[in-house]
């Protein structure tokens, strides 16, 4: 039966369903977001006090030697981030992919364990990890190597940023395994064993089997840890005791936003950073994009 | 049965789990609601050891004044300044009274001064005479532009620490360390670098340094507000401070704090330590091993007959622009700060001199303390608080502090590979480069 | 790989063993600092012998801070915002999947965009809004922000974008109405991506830090993350208590990924690897 409510229903059920949606995004997002480029033309003290500034605020970013810090730590960090940890999560996906499926479980769940931690929690453990002398961290490395027990991790600033790579590498390399390893079991085999009857060594079967055939999660992946890594600020915020670390050696973009916002109290500055970040990040992920060929049109 | 449920809610095992546990928990929220805050003042501090005298004080301060509640919170530093922020750009839930401690204090100096989140003290104190009862360098730090912020609720004079067994032992006569030159001299005779150091100085952390600094009439910033990070009084310090801590000729080392500092206490590796009133209750607590072996002593001089002493850390308690009553809020600050009652047991209990000269008299800061080797602790710290330096602020403290951290670090780094050839040249160079950068946010300033 | 020789197989299975071990020394770590007395925590490199074992950490925590409260609250809001996030998300991501309408591209642009900026950009005009909305300092302050999980919609957008097209208008036929196809036909079928997207809305929740750290001001209020971090400002030295904290902090989501370790991870791909 077809009835008009049955009708009307039928036509506007999408619009209604994705109203939700639509709504929570133009109160919490496209409102704060307008109002937060208002701002970034704005130096403020409080809600009294603002000065237009016009572009000022933006010009003073680039020659502002902290935000320059800022950038500087953050693109070392992606950087790392991207060139590090991701070939060893793809390294340990080709291991699991090959192993027998009876550890895998096992395994999987072992290398993504650190991965539910989130940043606070891990910062707070791995605060006391990094410890000079007493933390487990040097007393390991000084089993091993003989490595001399009270390196400063946290207090030396050019320690710190190696730090929290090795940290964040603890925690992201399980994610991106699953990706890759997901990626590597949807690889036709049959391919692998038609290049093992023309006698290609397992170095050619990666480059011309593996990595096209990862390609897409591959690209997936890697813009994805670029966009998270270049928003990095609870990480070092934790382990640092909400500073910045020793000369700044800790400040990242995100948290640089941080205390220019809500420490300082300009707000309008801190709204340029983040736009100069969103810009920055929207940018190198279109680049990424491109320069790996993939831009698909949905529907 | 579970099935039956799925059919009802088709999300599925997992969310009917959540479900049931978010329920669980709503049950148990509703049952234990939030404690209505029903106090006619708030004050916020972010130390423990502020927070617990003052919770205890509360009820003399409600039963002298009643029908007033006030109540005590305890909020981690970094919440306040981010919770402080927030609630004045928002306009709201601001409390009455706020702790802040002094490198935060300038940054809340911003903006126009009648927009300042806290009110001026200057007639509360005048009204009260209060103002000529305070060590009035210790206003400085909370002065802005004319008006006085902040009460300051310590003075912390710095003295040194010392091993006093050990030093007997190397024949070290501590009464004749009067200038840095004397205690130079015997620290680079009996340090040995990698076991044993003359002092605990840190390479990197301001903190250490800036105590040098203040004892020589340097700062960061003077009285107007001007930036003097970079003067010649800096550039001095820093020339003197270096070698100390890098170098050939180095007596001081730095491990960090915690565990570790206590270990090299007892085991002796630090022989000495900076140390103002607030550090020697922790050291008390924390390495209790060590009782009847430590003792105090001034800082050695500049040049003889100077300043025997300096500063390090502080808090001021303010009274916010969005506090109702001021004056009921004064009256707090009175009870907390200078009851007199109260100052001696908290002297006890936390060894920090209060700013309030009367004080100061109280048998209290008079005791003899075993853990010194007898030494009247308070009576040390009284004498030398007069002479505590003065310190100014500026909202950019902050960065200006870290930037120095900055410049210690490398000129350290520079002292090792190059020692003196070419480091006056240098530190110059580098000290100036900051305080240009420093100057580079003040001209952005538009207040 | 299907044939390989019995050393291969051995150093694969040592290989992935050392790294599962580096991978694991810190939660190992994390659970001997737990269970150590108060000396013990440095005194003994991993586990203290085991007539040490001593929880004296686990009560140190409990009483000097109301971690059970925190915990509490924690669950509330990470559950609440769950449910909320799965209704919208899901039906959000049905009506992206299985609907053309006007406005459909346009909305899957703004939903890219969004995850691209920086939540801290929009945090003090949101913490201004939230203010006049009286929601300051409360629960809901916390969960109606977060009300839609966009990565979420996209998880469900993918995942319903298989179900069959007759299903739903033979559905359709039979006289439901959208909302009914929702109910009984595609949720029951979406049920492994449901668990995966549980998981990953239960874990932001949980794990959220800066938000609610600037939202809530009364203690009574916190969840674990703020509570924690008050810890390391406060209780710096007592490091036995706050590993017992991080401990008991990362136990739920640790369980509840134990349950639903194989729907997160078919969920979690399936966007990858098919889109």
């Amino acid at each position: 039966m077809k009835t008009l409510f049955f009708r009307l229903q039928h036509r506007y059920a999408p619009y209604i369903f994705v109203a939700p949606f639509v709504i929570l995004f133009l109160t919490f997002t496209l409102y704060p977001l307008v109002k937060s480029i208002l701002l970034s033309f704005y130096i403020t003290n409080g809600p009294q006090s603002q000065v237009f500034v016009g572009l000022a605020n933006f010009r003073f970013l680039w020659t502002d030697p902290a935000f320059h810090k800022a950038v500087w730590n953050t693109c070392l960090y992606a950087f790392c981030s991207v060139f590090l940890q991701l070939p060893a999560s793809l390294g340990l996906a080709m291991l699991l992919n090959s192993a027998l499926v009876r550890g895998r479980n096992f395994f999987r769940f072992a290398f993504f364990s650190p991965h539910l931690v989130g940043q606070v929690f891990v910062a707070v453990l791995f605060s006391v990890i990094f410890i000079p002398k007493f933390g487990l961290l040097n007393r390991v490395l000084h089993f091993l190597f003989e490595v001399p027990v009270d390196i400063k991790w946290l207090g030396n600033p050019n320690l710190v940023m190696p730090a929290m790579v090795l940290t964040s590498l603890w925690m992201y390399v399980g994610f991106n395994m699953i990706y890759f390893l997901a990626a590597l079991q949807a690889v036709d085999r049959e391919l692998y064993e038609a290049s093992m009857v023309d006698g290609a060594g397992p170095f050619r079967q990666f480059l011309h089997i593996t990595l096209p055939g990862i390609r897409s999660v591959a690209v997936f992946v890697i813009v994805l840890s670029t966009i998270g890594s270049f928003q990095l600020f609870e990480l070092p915020y934790v382990m640092l005791n909400n500073t910045a670390g020793p000369d700044d050696a800790g400040l990242t973009v995100v948290m640089y936003l941080y205390q220019n916002g809500f420490v300082s109290g300009d707000l309008g500055y801190a709204s340029a950073i983040g736009w100069s970040l969103a810009f920055g990040v929207l940018l190198i992920s279109l680049i990424q994009m491109r320069l790996s060929g993939t831009w698909k049109t949905e529907d | 049965m579970i099935n039956r449920f799925e059919d009802y809610f088709p999300f599925g095992k997992a969310p009917i789990l959540i479900l049931i546990i978010t329920l669980l928990a709503g049950i148990f929220l509703a049952f234990n609601p939030v404690e209505k805050n029903t106090a006619s003042l708030r004050l916020w501090t972010f130390a423990r050891n502020h927070a617990v005298p003052y919770q205890k004080a509360t009820p003399a301060f409600e039963a002298k004044h009643p029908g007033v509640r006030l109540d005590v919170q305890l909020v981690h530093g970094e919440a306040v300044t981010s919770r402080l922020r927030a609630a004045f750009w928002a306009d709201l839930d601001v409390p009455d009274l706020v702790e802040v401690e002094i490198s935060r204090a300038g940054s809340f100096f911003r903006g126009p001064v009648d927009q300042v989140g806290f009110i001026d003290l200057i007639p509360f104190l005048r009204a009260s005479g209060m103002d000529d009862r305070i060590v009035k360098a210790r206003l400085a730090p909370y002065t802005n532009r004319g008006r006085i912020f902040g009460l300051p609720h310590d003075v912390h004079p710095v003295m040194l620490a010392y091993r006093r067994d050990l030093f007997e032992e190397a024949g070290i006569d501590v009464e004749s360390l009067e200038s840095w030159e004397d205690f130079i001299r015997e620290g680079q005779r009996l340090t040995r670098p990698g076991e044993r150091y003359m002092i605990e100085l840190s390479d990197n952390n301001p903190g250490h340094f800036e105590m040098f600094l203040f004892q020589r009439n340097g700062g960061y910033f003077d009285a107007n507000g001007e930036l003097i990070m970079d003067d010649e009084i800096a550039l001095e310090t820093l020339k003197f401070f270096i070698p100390l801590v890098a170098g050939p000729r180095r007596i001081g080392s730095d491990l960090g704090s915690g565990r570790v500092f206590t270990q090299a206490i007892e085991t002796g590796y630090f022989l000495s330590f900076i140390c103002p009133d607030w550090r020697s209750k922790l050291v008390e607590t924390d390495i209790p091993r060590m009782a009847g072996k430590m003792a105090l002593m001034p800082l050695p001089a500049v040049m003889p007959g100077g300043r025997r002493t300096s500063t390090w850390g502080g808090t001021m308690l303010g009274i916010t622009s969005a506090c109702a009553d001021p004056e009921m809020a004064w009256e707090v600050a009175m009870h907390m700060y200078f009851d007199k009652e109260q100052l001696a047991e908290r002297f006890r209990e936390t060894n920090i001199l209060p700013p309030f000269k009367d004080a100061w008299e109280l048998p209290a800061f008079r005791e003899p303390r075993s853990y010194w080797s007898n030494q009247s602790l308070g009576k040390l710290y009284a004498e030398l608080a007069e002479q505590v330096p003065p310190q100014y602020t500026s909202p950019l403290i902050e960065t200006a502090k870290t930037k120095m951290g900055g410049v210690i670090s490398s000129c350290a780094a520079y002292y090792r590979e190059h020692g003196e050839e070419g480091f006056d040249a240098f530190s110059r160079a580098r000290l100036k480069e900051a305080g240009d950068e420093i100057r580079q946010y003040i001209r952005r300033n538009p207040y | 790989m299907l044939r390989k020789a019995p050393w291969q197989k051995i150093l694969l299975y040592a290989l992935l063993s050392w790294c599962s071990v580096l991978v694991l020394i810190p939660m190992v770590w994390l659970i001997a600092a737990v269970l150590k007395g108060p000396d013990d925590l440095f005194h003994y490199l991993f586990f203290a012998p085991l007539q040490r074992f001593s929880l004296y950490n686990c009560r140190q925590l409990f009483t000097q801070i109301p971690y059970l409260r925190f915990m509490i609250n924690s669950f509330f809001v990470a559950g609440c915002t769950v449910m909320v996030q799965l209704f919208f998300s899901s039906l959000g991501g049905f009506a992206l999947a299985k609907y053309s309408f006007r406005g459909k591209k346009p909305i899957m642009v703004l939903m890219l965009g969004t995850m691209m900026i920086p939540a801290q950009v929009l945090l003090a005009p949101m913490y201004e809004l939230i203010y006049r909305m009286g929601l300051v300092d409360s629960y809901l302050g916390l969960i109606v922000p977060g009300a839609v999980n966009v990565f979420g919609m996209f998880l469900f957008r993918q995942s319903m974008l298989d179900l069959p097209d007759d299903l739903l208008q033979a559905g359709r036929i039979d006289g439901c109405t959208e909302l009914r196809l929702y109910w009984n036909i595609v949720l029951p079928v979406s049920r492994p991506m449901i668990g995966a997207f549980c998981l990953i809305a239960f874990m932001g929740s949980w794990n959220n830090f800066l938000w609610p750290q600037i939202v809530l001001h009364t203690q009574g209020r916190f969840t674990l993350p703020i509570g924690l971090n008050q810890m390391v400002g406060l209780y710096a030295q007592d490091y036995g208590a706050m590993m017992a904290g991080t401990f008991l902090a990362v136990l739920p989501v640790v369980i509840l990924f134990f349950l639903l370790q194989k729907e997160f991870i078919s969920g979690l791909t399936a966007g990858a690897v098919k889109g």
